[in-house]
């Protein structure tokens, strides 16, 4: 599996890791990680630690989750993100849309 | 599954062929026999059999071998091999299945395991076509959509001949689009798209991008609205997952400013001369189609360039290219590649060669992109434009028309057209679009259009090109006087028309005086004017209706120059 989505004990939060290529090879196990949940009550934290590429497939499933919990009142964290990644987002001017740490 | 039913029998014992013959026989297939390999192989070439029985143990070529061949000439079709053993060595059996074939049979072969096991093959060589058949639809399928798509999305760019390309869609559709056209004052806009993923789904959006780009351009948008129109097309059209990250960069006709927004892609590089980096413009913005509405007014940059400049225009599938190891090429890659281009080379070339060199045979996961604009006058357009904004300096007018000037609000321009330019440019969108700016002008619109195509086609057609509208007299005449027409200007060498526009404030309101001169030797226009009145024919209703939609219409001897005013408070 090369997602793995976690809620919290309380359910207010859902971490979702992504191992290795975040493409569109991921979409489905992607979209599974947070369909399944009630979008907008929840923060979500994309831990990025093992991904290592990122491609413009995986900034629209983002913005599909950004989409799903609420647009601009999204909660959603990206964190540990690898210096490709990184770029990638900034370059994208991602950090308009999403809180990246 | 195909109407050839001959069954191939490879076996080296000739009981062991009957026996099996005679089955099959029973089961109503036609039999051919090899008796080693080596035979199979040529047995199998001249009979094409649809299934094939196989020993394993035999002299000249064992049977594994001769699976590996006969498999290898089969090439999309599927012909099922059965090895028949006697082995009961489980790895012997596993290297029957490596060497190609598709099942085994323990000899001696029972009747009704070797009829269950045709019907089995034949099931999968069903299937088997029905996928082949399915994939050559699809394959069709999308190549046609491709061309078509090709047409509308790139069919319409200019310059390019003019500017170093760079195309390699990771698919048969590509994610990436590359846009050119001009805007009426002569300037070169380029955009270089890249949509999210690849092939069809991505391909899909540039057909929306391309249409907003070229309206936009033609009637004269500047780079930020032209970017905040495609965005808002592209976010009312695609879902939320897609969305196109933009390089624009619009080139003045002096060729010596750059307006330039980087939305979402690597640096635009602005290259000098030698091939330095003069200049980098880095993404400002999010990509297109994600924001319902931006502005990106203070996000486009404006930059000096010096004719000869180039602009460097790439896609991140540049960066992304892997080599067969797994190693990206990277931004590292990329400088490297542009420093190792010598002086006066293409780039765009020079990392083409690169990139082939890195990648090998590792298989592409992005489309790749890049553009190399040359900041010379031959990517401009082939028509000129002068227009005078700074009227009080200009030295050429009469007293006369100065004294009657206020200055305000005045607008003059003019346009010369000359040799094979008639032949590529329609002037009339140009000057509409020029005129356009003044509102009060802007609703007279589609009749100036009028007058001014009635007035440029007669100056073209008759004056240039001394086309004779008689010719126009009847159906055939007409086919006939616009396939000359079309041979006369592709000869088309010398000649030229001249139109100037002036608005000019009268004491009840503003007109729009329109002058065009052409290089023919003019015509009786006397006895055509009053003709045109009463004309019923093909030829003359042009004039006629100009001289409905203008307050003051005239020729002036010898025929090649006319006058029309058209009133804005009619």
């Amino acid at each position: 599996m090369t997602i793995v989505s976690q809620e919290s004990r309380d359910n207010n939060e859902v971490e979702i890791r992504i191992n290795g290529r975040f493409d569109f090879s991921t979409h489905k196990d992607f979209r599974g990680a947070f369909e399944s949940v009630d979008a907008k009550s929840v923060e979500f934290v994309i831990n990025l630690q093992d991904t290592e590429y990122m491609d413009s497939s995986a900034l629209g499933m983002l913005l599909l989750l950004r989409e799903r919990a609420g647009g601009d009142k999204a909660r959603i964290k990206l964190t540990n993100c690898n210096s490709q990644i990184r770029q990638i987002l900034e370059v994208s001017h991602f950090d308009e849309l999403f809180s990246i740490q | 599954m195909s109407g050839n039913r001959i069954v191939l029998i490879v076996d080296d014992d000739m009981p062991q062929r009957l026996v099996l013959r005679s089955q099959l026989e029973g089961l109503g297939y036609p039999v051919v026999e090899a008796t080693n390999g080596l035979e199979a192989v040529r047995v199998f070439e001249e009979t094409e059999p649809h299934m094939v029985f196989m020993d394993i143990v035999m002299p000249e070529m064992d049977g594994y071998q001769a699976a590996s061949i006969i498999k290898q000439r089969c090439g999309q079709r599927f012909v099922p091999i059965i090895f028949l053993t006697a082995l009961t060595d489980e790895h012997q059996l596993a290297r029957c299945i490596e060497a190609g074939g598709d099942d085994f049979l323990m000899k001696p072969v029972g009747r009704i395991v070797l009829e269950s096991k045709i019907r089995s093959l034949e099931r999968i060589g069903a299937l088997h076509a029905q996928i082949h058949a399915l994939y050559g639809q699809v394959q069709q399928e999308q190549k046609l959509a491709e061309e078509v798509f090709s047409n509308a999305v790139l069919a319409n760019n200019v310059a390019l001949d003019r500017i170093d390309t760079l195309h390699r869609p990771a698919a048969l559709f590509s994610g990436d689009v590359l846009l050119t056209a001009y805007s009426p004052a002569g300037d070169l806009n380029v955009m270089l798209g890249d949509f999210t993923g690849h092939g069809l789904a991505a391909a899909l959006g540039a057909l929306p991008a391309s249409e907003a780009f070229r309206a936009m351009t033609a009637k004269g948008f500047s780079a930020d609205q032209i970017i905040r129109g495609i965005g808002g097309k592209l976010y009312a059209l695609l879902p939320t997952s897609l969305f196109m990250a933009a390089q624009f960069v619009s080139i003045s006709h002096d060729l010596r400013h750059i307006t330039v927004c980087n939305c979402g892609m690597p640096d635009i590089l602005v290259l000098g001369k030698e091939g330095e980096i003069k200049q980098r413009i880095q993404s400002a913005a999010l990509p297109l189609g994600i924001a319902a509405d931006a502005n990106y007014g203070h996000l486009v940059t404006h930059l000096d360039i010096t004719p000869g400049d180039r602009v460097l225009m790439v896609s991140d599938g540049v960066t992304d290219v892997r080599n067969p190891q797994g190693d990206y090429f990277g931004e590292t890659g990329f400088i490297e590649a542009l420093e190792q281009a010598t002086a006066g080379e293409s780039v765009v070339e020079r990392l083409a060669e690169v990139l082939r060199e890195f990648a090998g045979d590792a298989p592409q996961d992005d489309d790749i992109s890049l553009a190399e604009i040359p900041c010379v006058p031959e990517i401009l357009p082939a028509w000129s434009m002068e227009v005078e904004d700074s009227v009080f300096e200009n030295r050429s007018r009469s007293a006369e028309e100065q004294a009657e000037d206020p200055g305000e609000g005045r607008l003059e321009f003019s346009l010369f057209l000359h040799g094979r330019r008639l032949a590529q440019a329609d002037p009339v969108p140009l000057i509409i679009n020029n005129l356009q700016e003044m509102d009060e002008i802007a609703v007279h619109r589609r009749t100036l259009f009028t007058i001014l195509t009635e007035l440029y086609v007669n100056a073209l057609d008759h004056g240039v090109l001394g086309l004779d509208s008689s010719l126009k007299g009847s159906a055939e005449g007409f086919a006939h006087y616009y396939a000359e027409r079309e041979r006369l200007l592709s000869e088309l060498k010398d000649g030229y028309v001249r139109i100037r526009v002036r608005v000019s404030p009268a004491a009840e309101g503003k007109d729009v005086e329109i002058f065009i001169e052409d290089s023919g030797s003019g015509f009786r226009f006397r006895p055509f004017l009053e003709d045109a009145e009463h004309s019923t024919g093909y030829a003359g209703r042009g004039i006629r209706l100009v001289r409905e939609l203008c307050k003051s219409f005239s020729y002036e001897e010898p025929g090649n120059r006319v006058r029309a005013v058209f009133g804005l408070q009619s």
